[in-house]
């Protein structure tokens, strides 16, 4: 070896001594060998986040000053050139060596205050996941609107076509179409709103079967829900203005067993594909023959229960055959054609599914009983 | 009504157990409430519909019985045991009115003893929740509960010239009533007098002076049938409802006249001894015919789905007591039928298909969709107004549903929605002649007064933070010859009400409207605390909600609303049109109210809006070359509006200035009276070319000056 490249090598060893003195401070970063195995536990560190942060920065220095393009080691490198071609290799060599036993340190260093420094940061920006979520407070649709949504969704799907009617009628419409005698109790201001013009408030949306009928011609399948109202003195069960929905149907060749199937369809479709049905002969002046539909209590299942008043059977609604003389009124052959019509009460099933105590709740829009839909 | 079962065995032979037969009747559309244990017996409670009169008795429960159970019907013992005379020798009768009065029978039992009853009669009374009298009160009342007739007995000796005259009320006539009240009778009600003064009211109760008492020795039984419309009239007159007025309202056996009279009067020569007339005077001018109605056979198929042979058809009715009639040579297959004459709701085939299908049972009947030749079809509008709903509620508003008639002392309170305004003034609106709940007689013009009384309703309660929205309809009446007001609902009635008048003609305008109210905070769910609510919720409300409904673009014009505060307060419009208004509620309805906090109100014809149709989605390609932003904040005069800002702007002719919006604005400290600070965000993009910095200081240096020349606004460093 010449000694040139003897004294080349001392600087190199003293450079690195020089390094090993610089690097004590980081030697408690370094991994430890347990059984045979490197391992490192980061939370002995025992630093703050600051404080992890400026032993990175110094090490960061240190590897400037160790190997970076200023640094001595670097110096020594260019000498490399100039050493003689046969100790050129061993001593270019020597130096990599030198190099590699201070990175392979910091590197080790570097990543172990790394992970750290991501603790730390992570646990101090911990968040406490259980606190509320900024969730805006959102509003509600009225529980009427959401049963009707739901009743008009499944009759549309039956092929029935969504109908409006006026609230202010005539009496020909509320009454006299209707098949109602003109001396019937329903018509006394006792039970029927009159304007002081002589209109009358509709009492039932069965006022639409008629308009409807003016309207399309058969065949047709119409449903109209809609406020009616009657002279009730509002109590925990009655109010004097509620939501129907009426039903209508006239078709060539239509029976009592498709107004059965279609109540049936729709309250399986409504209260779950377990729902029976039962159908008792009633009275109704715009309907003839007529029936009242029950349905297997959805509470508890047709055993009997408060609810259903013990029964196991609520009631549905009114329905029939529409009575020739309404198809007549609306100038439709009772021969030709023949039609069904039913009438629902959406309050009084909302009243039921929700198992309201009061109805007037549904009209006083207190935002806590609104809030809870 | 209540029917004793052990009574209505002796009248069929009917077996079933009771419970049973009440799920029987039920199913036959007789709907029995509850059957319940009374001692020996059971009573089963009815709730029947208005069309079966006829079945408000034990004979007519024990028909239905009898025919589901394919039996007999046993009618009780008629003869009385000892008579002598005949009743014209004893009293007379004489109808003045045959129309209000078409039957009237008086028979009498002479030699009376009036007593309490005998056990067994005072038992089946107790039964079904009668209380007892005399014995024969007591007759007449179980004659009533067993035949469906009701009876009257008079003291024969107490009629002036013991004779009887069926007659109008004389005007300004009273009569005591047997409940002891003293009552004034009008010249529409039917009494029954003597020869000097009305004795009872036809129909509905008797009088006080000849009611049957310890000392009576001969009875006066009438049996009568009255019309039922005079009846109901009378009975809701006088705010008397008996179980005798009850069923002549309803209609009774015009043919079961006699025959309650005579049980009644061989029941009372049974109990209270005496001796009857051979006969009774049975004043009945014109013989009441009971319709003969019509069947085709196959009809009963159309209608029902059921099978029914016409034999069994036939024998079905039969057996409810209608009787064959002959048909003629032209008949094509109809059976005919003479209808009983208890059921006077039977007039055409549908009742007699009706009769046949209860009686087979409706549960016999198969069920089946029936097959569709017609699609279904959402009401027009309807997802538009649906898609409005879901946004309001995410934007924190609850759906209201108030009652659609209010106090009339919100009239003139509000301004109403354009189109519904322009009628104001006397007889504008639409009233009830009947309210039910005393002073609401307005059919509300506008939904604001509910929506405010459920606001108070929620402060009343200690919610402070309302946010609501209601979709209704608001009426106003309409015009000799006016024209359909925009947006109102479309119905049937436009065009019926135009061909036929007279079914349709005459009625109000009805708007759909729109209306929100908020007041409060900005609530976040599980938080407390937020932000105060005001003018921009609710702006920001209604135009979040117009464009789910694609609505186009509405403008705000700030105008003095009647019910709004001076300055917080705009019209709305949509395409130049006025369709409603929206701001600060003013001082002195919120002091009407209470409210001492701000409550903001919006009201928009929705009607209009949704006749104004949809505006369509086009899709424009993404711009290729990115945009450039710049800031302006200026310090400009407070009156110049924002919207006149902008429109400055975007009117300045700079293909490449593509938008303006709002980044601050600022009041208050260090900014002058009369002044504001704006500061506003211009995008600038080309669409070929990235722009460079010079162009858009050149674009940005005339946004500027446009804003310093037109508004008077300063830069602000
Ligand atoms: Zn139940």
């Amino acid at each position: 070896m010449s000694s040139e490249v003897a004294g080349y090598r001392a600087q190199a060893d003293s450079i690195r001594e020089a390094f090993e003195r610089k690097f004590e401070r980081f030697a408690r970063f370094l991994n430890k060998r347990i059984n045979g195995e490197n391992v490192v536990d980061v939370t002995e560190f025992n630093l703050s986040l600051e404080e992890a942060q400026a032993e990175l920065r110094a090490l960061s220095d240190l590897e400037t000053w160790y190997v970076g393009r200023k640094s001595q080691l670097s110096a020594l490198k260019k000498l490399i050139g100039k050493v003689s071609p046969e100790e050129r290799s061993g001593f270019g060599q020597y130096l990599l060596l030198t190099q590699i036993a201070g990175t392979d340190k910091i590197a080790e260093v570097e990543s172990n205050l790394q992970s750290y420094i991501w603790k730390k940061r992570s646990e101090r920006e911990r968040v406490d996941v259980t606190l509320p979520g900024r969730r805006p407070r959102r509003g509600h649709l009225h529980p009427i609107t959401q049963l009707r949504q739901r009743i008009e969704d499944i009759f549309v799907s039956m092929g029935y076509a969504v109908e409006d009617g006026p609230e202010v009628e005539t009496d020909f419409y509320n009454f006299t179409a209707l098949n109602i005698p003109e001396l019937h109790p329903a018509r006394s201001p006792q039970d029927t709103f009159y304007t002081t013009g002589g209109l009358s408030l509709r009492s039932q949306t069965s006022t639409v079967q008629v308009h409807a009928m003016q309207r399309r011609r058969p065949p047709l399948r119409v449903i109209a829900p809609g406020r009616v109202f009657r002279r009730d003195t509002p109590d925990a069960t009655h109010n004097p203005m509620f939501f129907q929905v009426e039903g209508l149907l006239v078709e060539r060749g239509v029976q009592m067993g498709h107004l059965k199937g279609t109540l049936s369809e729709f309250v399986r479709r409504l209260f779950g594909a377990g729902t029976r049905t039962r159908f008792r002969p009633s009275y109704f002046p715009f309907t003839e023959p007529s029936m009242e539909a029950d349905y297997s209590c959805f509470k508890c299942n047709g055993a009997g229960c408060r609810l259903c008043k013990g029964s196991g059977w609520i009631e549905l609604g009114g329905s029939g055959m529409v009575h020739p003389n309404v198809l007549r009124a609306a100038r439709i052959n009772p021969d030709e054609f023949s039609g069904f019509a039913f009438g629902l009460g959406i309050d009084r099933m909302c009243g039921l599914m929700y198992e309201l105590d009061d109805i007037r709740l549904l009209f006083e829009n207190d935002v806590r009983f609104l809030e809870q839909f | 009504m209540e029917i004793s079962y052990n009574w209505l065995r002796e009248l069929t032979d009917v077996s079933l157990p009771p419970r049973e037969l009440a799920e029987r009747l039920t199913m036959a559309g007789l709907a029995v409430d509850a059957v319940r244990e009374a001692g020996e017996d059971f009573v089963l409670e009815f709730d029947l519909t208005s069309n079966r009169p006829d079945c408000l008795s034990h004979l007519g429960i024990a028909r239905e019985a009898a025919a589901l159970a394919g039996v007999g019907v046993r009618l009780p013992e008629l003869t009385a045991k000892n008579v002598a005379g005949r009743a014209e020798e004893f009293t007379s009768v004489e109808i003045e009115d045959a129309r209000l009065c078409p039957r009237y029978a008086a028979r009498v039992v002479r030699g009376v003893k009036v007593a309490p009853s005998p056990e067994w009669l005072a038992r089946r009374l107790q039964a079904i929740g009668q209380r007892p009298i005399n014995n024969v009160a007591d007759i007449t009342n179980f004659v009533l509960h067993e035949l469906g007739q009701p009876l009257h007995a008079f003291d024969l000796a107490k009629l002036t010239e013991r004779r009887i005259v069926v007659r109008r009320a004389r005007a300004g006539e009273r009569i005591r009533t047997l409940d002891g009240a003293e009552r004034e009778l009008d010249t529409q009600m039917l009494v029954i007098a003597d020869a000097a003064r009305a004795v009872a009211v036809a129909g509905v109760m008797g009088g006080e002076e000849t009611e049957i008492s310890v000392a009576t020795t001969d009875v006066l039984v009438e049996s009568a049938y009255f019309d039922p419309q005079s009846v109901r009239r009378t009975s809701k007159a006088l705010g008397l409802q008996t179980d005798a007025s009850y069923r002549f309202e309803r209609g009774v056996d015009y043919e079961g006249v006699r025959r309650a009279q005579d049980r009644s009067v061989a029941l009372i020569c049974e109990i209270a001894g005496g001796a009857a007339t051979v006969d009774a005077i049975d004043v009945y001018p014109r013989r009441i015919e009971p319709p003969v109605v019509h069947l085709r056979p196959s009809r009963v198929e159309e209608l029902t789905g059921l099978q029914v042979p016409a034999g069994e058809s036939a024998r079905i009715l039969e057996s409810l007591g209608f009787t064959p009639v002959a048909a003629g040579d032209d008949a094509e297959g109809k059976l005919f039928f003479s209808a009983p004459t208890w059921r006077t709701d039977v007039s055409i085939e549908e009742d007699l298909v009706e009769e046949v299908a209860r009686l087979v049972g409706y549960e016999k009947i198969g069920e089946s969709l029936p097959p569709s030749p017609v699609t279904g079809e959402y009401l027009a509008g309807d997802r538009r107004r649906r898609a409005a709903r879901q946004v309001l509620t995410a934007c924190g508003l609850s759906e209201a549903v108030n009652i659609s008639f209010i106090d009339e002392s919100n009239e003139g309170r509000f301004e109403l929605l354009p189109g519904l305004q322009r009628v104001e003034g006397e007889g504008a609106f639409v009233k009830l002649s009947n309210p039910v709940v005393e002073g609401a007689r307005l059919m509300r013009p506008t939904l604001l007064p509910g929506l405010l009384d459920s606001v108070r309703h929620n402060f009343n309660r200690g919610t402070r933070s309302v946010r609501l929205f209601e979709t209704g309809r608001v009426f106003a009446s309409s015009a000799e010859g006016d024209e359909t007001a925009s947006g109102e609902v479309e119905t049937a009635s436009d065009d019926i009400g135009k061909t036929a008048a007279g079914e349709g003609g005459g009625r109000p305008n009805e708007v759909e409207a729109f209306a929100l109210v908020l007041t409060g905070e900005a609530l976040e769910e599980g938080r407390a605390g937020g932000r105060e609510l005001d003018f921009f919720d609710l702006k920001g409300a209604l135009e979040a909600a117009t464009d789910a409904m694609r609505v186009g673009e509405l403008q705000f014009a700030p105008a003095a609303v009647r019910h709004l505060r001076e300055g917080q307060s705009a019209r709305i419009l949509f395409g130049g049109a006025e369709v409603g208004a929206l701001g600060r509620l003013d001082e002195d309805l919120a002091a009407a109210y209470k409210f001492r906090q701000p409550v903001y109100v919006a009201e928009v014809n929705l009607g209009a809006l949704l006749a104004a149709g949809e505006r369509p989605v086009r899709y424009a390609p993404l711009p290729r070359f990115p945009s450039v932003v710049r800031d302006v904040s200026l310090l400009a005069p407070r009156r110049a509006a924002f919207s006149e800002m902008r429109r400055a702007i975007l009117s300045l002719g700079l293909e490449e200035c593509r938008g303006v919006s709002l980044v601050d604005v600022y009041e208050g400290a260090n900014v002058p009276e009369g002044k504001r600070s704006l500061t506003l965000r211009v995008e600038y993009r080309a669409d070929d070319r990235t722009l460079r910095d010079e162009e858009v200081d050149s674009m940005h240096a005339r946004v500027v000056a446009a804003l310093e020349d037109k508004f008077g606004a300063q830069l602000r460093g």
